[in-house]
């Protein structure tokens, strides 16, 4: 409430307030120590401390006016704007449910929009697709508001333009998508950002139109040429939802596809858990790049599926030069054919890495019973002390084994 | 036998923090025909009401601040027999596998991804109330006259 309304005079008042008080006290002790150099009689300065005790009270006295009335103005003013959202929503509702012709009562009987009635069906809009959700969007251009955010988006104050775009990614209107991707170059890494979130949103209700000229494509071109933060690309393709296959895909099979938006896709396709491009994914796997290694590897973990053309190249990454890429290979292998993967994973135990050591006895652990039994196997008569200690831990951790079980059997608890 | 209740005349509960969520809901089971609606926009008064209002349908926003999804559901399962089948249906924005698993795992019966459409959310709400009804049936037919509850 404090920061919505008002911080601007209030600031203004404070500074004008602690700013006279600060003058006041300085002429105050300079008097003083003028008076004790000189010998002046305290009369005068008795004259200053009193003229600056009265206006220090009024001073604060209107401070504290204003605080009151502030509060007093801002109660009433949130309830006026919930009483007028609670109004807007049901007519916007009624709009949305009732079909063509606006629903009787709270008409809006004037152009713009007042703010609250954009608010609430921004609301809307982030709750109902569908013919529902269109009936709104028409409603919204009906009365302009989509050129507005659009005029807001492109010039102004960075604050109303930043409002804009969330707006409009808010409203996910198709022929918003174009302006929306102009701002992909804009100098401010934040409306990049905002302008990507909206994008995304706005495309991920859009049907596919195949072809260079379709909306996915002109999306993939602007993420391709904007300088954009991989986190940013990344929440963005996640914003896609069921829209963000066929663009991953598109993607990933770009040669010259740059080494960190090859990155954001794999983590993408990951995390959004789309199992039917684990092939797509797995072909990273021989990447130079390390880090391209390990995110294929990781991705190929939280889908749970390794396809068969990968599980060679994966395995071999068991024993990669460098270690985190050995991490995520050694926790992919739980999803590779049990006998092959131990055969890859057993020689982990004793890796100098202690996070590769625990990958390696956790997926072992996830084999069935051949993996358990491999990694009991290591628990009691592995001649390395690491690789026994790991094996206890995952055992123990797998509720496979009781700690005083652990030390009966291996000596280490 | 049980006769078999209509579902508008099901009891369901809706609780989302976003009050434009929780009109827009109500507007839409009422436009279909459920008399018996009733909704939340405080997460931690689930409870008291479930007691009263005993729902036959919980919809269930995940993200809520203070006490989210999750924590509304683990309060209810210790409200919950175990021999008792109260369908949860999860409305959120939040498509992420994990979050779908946890939810499944902490006992929701299904998914509507937010923005939602309305006749898939309507027939979501009808199959989770068939099986309701057809366990309530089930449950009474099997339990001797008198017994059941």
């Amino acid at each position: 409430m404090w920061r919505r309304y008002g911080d601007a005079f209030y600031t203004l008042l404070t500074l004008a307030v602690f700013g006279f008080e600060t003058i006041a006290l300085g002429a105050l002790s300079l008097s003083f120590l003028l008076g004790k150099a000189t010998g002046i009689a305290s009369t005068p300065v008795e004259g200053i401390l009193l003229g600056v005790v009265i206006s220090t009270a009024s001073a604060l006295a209107l401070l504290g006016l204003y605080l009151l009335s502030y509060h007093f103005v801002s109660n009433l003013r949130d309830r006026w704007q919930a009483e007028h959202l609670d109004k807007w929503t049901e007519w916007w509702i009624g709009l949305a449910l009732t079909g063509p012709g606006e629903p009787a009562g709270h008409a809006p009987d004037r152009r713009p929009l007042p703010r609250v009635a954009v608010d609430s069906v921004l609301s809307l809009l982030e709750a109902v697709k569908g013919e529902e959700g269109d009936r709104l969007k028409e409603a919204l251009a009906g009365h302009g508001v989509d050129r507005w955010f659009l005029r807001r988006a492109r010039a102004g104050h960075l604050t109303a333009r930043l409002d804009a775009i969330e707006g409009l990614g808010k409203a996910r209107l198709p022929h918003a998508l174009d302006p929306l991707l102009g701002l992909f170059h804009h100098a401010r890494p934040v409306v990049r950002r905002m302008a990507a979130r909206a994008a995304a949103g706005t495309l991920a209700i859009m049907a596919p139109e195949p072809g260079p000229d379709g909306p996915h494509a002109r999306f993939i071109d602007a993420i391709k040429q904007a300088d954009l933060q991989p986190g940013v690309v990344q929440e963005s393709l996640l914003l896609l939802e069921t829209r963000a296959g066929p663009i991953l895909r598109e993607l990933l099979a770009d040669p010259e596809l740059s080494d960190s938006l090859r990155w954001v896709a794999l983590e993408t396709i990951g995390r959004l858990g789309l199992a039917d491009m684990a092939e797509l994914a797995a072909a990273s796997g021989t990447h130079p790049d390390p880090e391209l290694r390990a995110a294929t590897f990781r991705c190929l973990r939280r889908l749970g599926s390794v396809p068969e053309a990968a599980q060679a190249p994966l395995l071999g990454a068991v024993d990669d030069e460098v270690d985190f890429v050995r991490v995520q290979a050694a926790h992919a292998a739980a999803f590779v054919e049990p006998e092959a993967a131990l055969a890859a994973l057993e020689p982990r135990l004793e890796d100098s890495s202690w996070w590769v050591r625990r990958a390696a006895a956790a997926s072992m652990a996830r084999l069935g019973e051949l993996g358990v039994a491999s990694v009991r196997r290591a628990a009691e008569s592995h001649p390395e002390k690491a690789a026994r200690e790991m094996a206890v831990q995952i055992l123990l951790e797998a509720d496979v084994l009781t700690p005083a079980a652990a030390r009966l059997a291996t000596g280490v608890a | 036998m049980l006769p078999t209740p209509r579902l508008t005349d099901a009891r369901i509960l809706v609780v989302d923090d976003e009050r434009v969520n929780v009109v827009l809901l109500e507007r839409i089971l009422e436009q279909d025909g459920y008399r018996n609606v009733k909704s939340l926009t405080d997460p931690s008064e689930v409870v008291g009401l479930y007691d009263q209002f005993e729902p036959d349908l919980v919809l269930l926003d995940l993200h809520m601040p203070k006490l989210d999804g999750f924590a509304v559901m683990q309060q209810l399962e210790s409200r919950i027999s175990r021999d008792t089948f109260l369908p949860i249906l999860i409305l959120t924005a939040d498509i992420r596998p994990e979050i779908k698993r946890r939810a499944l795992s902490a006992g929701a019966k299904d998914f509507v991804t937010k923005p939602f459409d309305r006749t898939e959310v309507l027939l979501r709400i009808q199959n989770l109330l068939e099986t309701r009804f057809l366990h309530l049936r089930v449950r009474h037919d099997t339990v001797p006259e008198g017994q059941a509850t």
